[in-house]
């Protein structure tokens, strides 16, 4: 039990520092990577939170799909595609419909479990209509992984990170670096894996 | 921050004027927060690898989604505080 004030020592001043300096944002904004908006050949929006019971998109995916639908408006592609569980892409569908994106122009994945599953699954949705060059639409944090595994499957991936200056509030800076050291440790256990 | 370091300045002062506590004792004092704070660390990551193993576990077993953000709340930090607490104590009435 002698090394657990050194251990308390170490939580408090890592609490200090994520809490109260920039060091999450900075983090967030490296992780993000710098956007590529291209003309591509189809609109990538990943899932993320799912919907509500009453079909409201959590904040995050509302990000996504807003993101997807600004990209779709500035014409960088003729076609938007949405992943994640089927509440989550009929809810997205339902928002895209309403700003005016036509019927034709949405598609959408099946749900996956995990998300080299749902690379795969996209893989299985475009490739064969030879949509291999995409905008990824995808948090900051999100998007080293979800690049690294889609360009594994064959898309060549134009990043379109949402916003990437982060949060300034100091409760909303910790939930960041929690799920920085969330997605961190995913990468690691897909390395371990070998699936990157 | 600054209101912590401002009230925390305030409790100082009370307790060393006005219950006549004494400076002394506060490294003491500072070192069983630091031993609690650092048995939650232990009692966090040991929610959070319990955590993990059961969310791949159900993965794998219902075939189903299940979110590993579903760890990420804070509620999981406090939760973790209070077992550092209750062990501690325990463990010193204990010896």
């Amino acid at each position: 039990m002698r090394g657990l004030p050194w251990l308390g020592l170490a939580a408090l001043v890592l609490f200090v520092i994520a809490t109260f300096t920039p060091l999450a944002n900075h983090l967030n904004a490296w992780m993000a990577g710098s956007a590529r908006l291209e003309p591509s050949d189809a609109i990538v929006v990943l899932g993320r939170g799912g919907a509500d019971s009453d079909a409201v998109l959590t904040n995050r995916s509302l990000r996504r799909v807003l993101r997807g639908i600004d990209l779709y408006r500035a014409a960088l592609a003729p076609v938007l595609v949405f992943s994640g569980s089927p509440e989550e892409t009929s809810a997205r569908t339902v928002l895209a419909r309403g700003l005016g994106v036509p019927d034709a122009a949405i598609l959408t994945s099946p749900p996956a479990r995990t998300t080299r599953e749902e690379a795969e699954l996209l893989r299985r949705l475009l490739l064969p209509l030879g949509r291999q060059r995409i905008l990824l639409v995808a948090d900051p944090i999100d998007m080293p992984r979800s690049r690294a595994l889609m360009e594994r499957v064959g898309f060549a991936v134009l990043p379109a990170p949402t916003a990437a200056t982060g949060p300034s509030q100091p409760e909303s800076r910790l939930g960041l670096v929690r799920d920085i050291s969330i997605e961190l440790s995913a990468w690691a256990y897909y390395r371990l894996l070998g699936a990157l | 921050m600054g209101i912590v370091i401002l009230t925390s300045w305030g409790a100082y002062l009370v307790g060393t004027r006005g219950m006549g506590m004494r400076q002394s004792d506060l490294s003491g004092a500072a070192t069983v927060v630091l031993t609690y704070l650092g048995l939650t660390v232990v009692f966090l990551l040991g929610n959070l690898a319990v955590g993990i193993v059961l969310i791949l576990g159900l993965r794998a077993l219902t075939r189903q989604f299940i979110s590993i953000y579903m760890l990420n709340d804070a509620t999981l930090a406090v939760l973790s505080l209070l077992q550092a607490l209750i062990f501690q104590s325990w463990r010193e009435r204990s010896t």
